[in-house]
């Protein structure tokens, strides 16, 4: 073959790859579940759970006082595949009621306009707008979400009661998912 | 000494070397990855999902290409251009004050996007266009095929 023929079939391949790649992507083989972060946190699954306390809707929450595994919950209050995974994190709540705790901690600078600062009461907002019943936090210093976001919202992470990280991801997550990392922290 | 074959032949194996790294370790990671491109908050979101599954391709396919030899040149600019499009993603993002994850050798890589990557991506094609310049070298199928 001459020179001719290898750039020929180098670009028939790389636009056929192109097609391919935007076919891939476009019928879900890319994750466009979650909203981008641009922070991505030292947290790393079956690493020890970094250090964190919040004030949450629901009383103050420390990790280092709790016996029990941790579901824990960096968002964005503008975050729409976050504001659709409270139902799914809310029926975990209520099954895993007083074996559980869970926790949700804001994780961005941007109220739930995109736009404005962030704030307790967007918090709360967001709460009364997705009607969510586990305790959400506002962490106004981002402290927790430099440690534990994975670049994208929400991230979502199982502590074992040991404290080590059995579970962590990103973007919206099937109940199934969630459901068997929780039973799997339990038996830890 | 070196002869000049000698030396270009082995810039294209490590700079070959590294492109099939980097490509290979963000393949199969493809959710990651669109996230980290997200991360930079640069390209609009229905381009980020096709690019996190064609660039680890492309980056395994150049590099194969200048380990081989083959049509080197050409790979050796495309390798060039693509670095310096990698540091001005990066200095936008540092000028924006954007913490984006660089990701430059895959999810696992959690390095913050900073002025030194810019400077090693420039120098590295910097690199790829003297390769280009002093192609193929020694053992390139372009020798073999008589394309230089």
């Amino acid at each position: 073959m001459n020179r001719r023929t290898w750039i020929l079939i180098t670009l028939a391949v790389i636009v056929v790859g192109a097609l391919l790649a935007w076919r891939y992507a476009v019928n879900g083989g890319v994750k466009q579940s979650a909203s981008q972060a641009p922070v991505a946190g030292s947290a790393a699954k079956g690493q020890t759970a970094p250090e964190f306390s919040a004030a949450t809707d629901k009383g103050f929450f420390d990790l280092a006082k709790t016996r029990k595994p941790v579901f824990l919950e960096v968002f964005a209050t503008w975050c729409p595949h976050c504001q659709r995974e409270t139902a799914i994190i809310d029926r975990l709540y209520r099954q895993y009621a007083g074996r559980v705790d869970f926790i949700g901690v804001s994780g961005s600078d941007r109220a739930m306009d995109g736009q404005s600062p962030t704030s307790e009461q967007d918090v709360l907002n967001f709460a009364a707008v997705t009607h969510a019943q586990y305790p959400l936090a506002y962490d106004g210093s981002l402290q927790i979400a430099r440690e534990y976001l994975q670049g994208a919202f929400p991230t979502l992470v199982v502590i074992a009661p040991d404290k080590k990280i059995t579970y962590i991801t990103t973007g919206e997550t099937p109940y199934g998912e969630l459901d068997a990392a929780i039973r799997s922290a339990l038996a830890h | 000494m070196l002869q000049s074959g000698t030396v270009t032949f082995a810039v294209r194996i490590l700079i070959g070397a590294m492109f099939i790294y980097a490509g290979a370790a963000k393949i199969g990671h493809f959710n990651e990855f669109a996230a980290q491109i997200a991360g930079f908050r640069i390209l609009p979101a229905g381009a980020v999902g096709p690019l996190a599954v064609l660039l680890p391709f492309f980056e395994v396919g150049l590099g194969l290409y200048l380990l081989a030899g083959l049509l080197t040149a050409a790979a050796a600019i495309v390798a060039a251009v693509q670095l310096v499009l990698y540091a001005a993603a990066i200095a936008s993002a540092v000028m924006r004050h954007i913490p984006a994850v660089c990701g430059c050798f895959g999810p696992q890589d959690r390095a913050t996007a900073d002025w030194p990557h810019v400077a090693i991506d420039l120098a590295l094609a910097a690199v790829c266009l003297l390769l280009a310049r002093r192609a193929p070298g020694i053992y390139a199928l372009d020798n073999r095929l008589g394309n230089t």
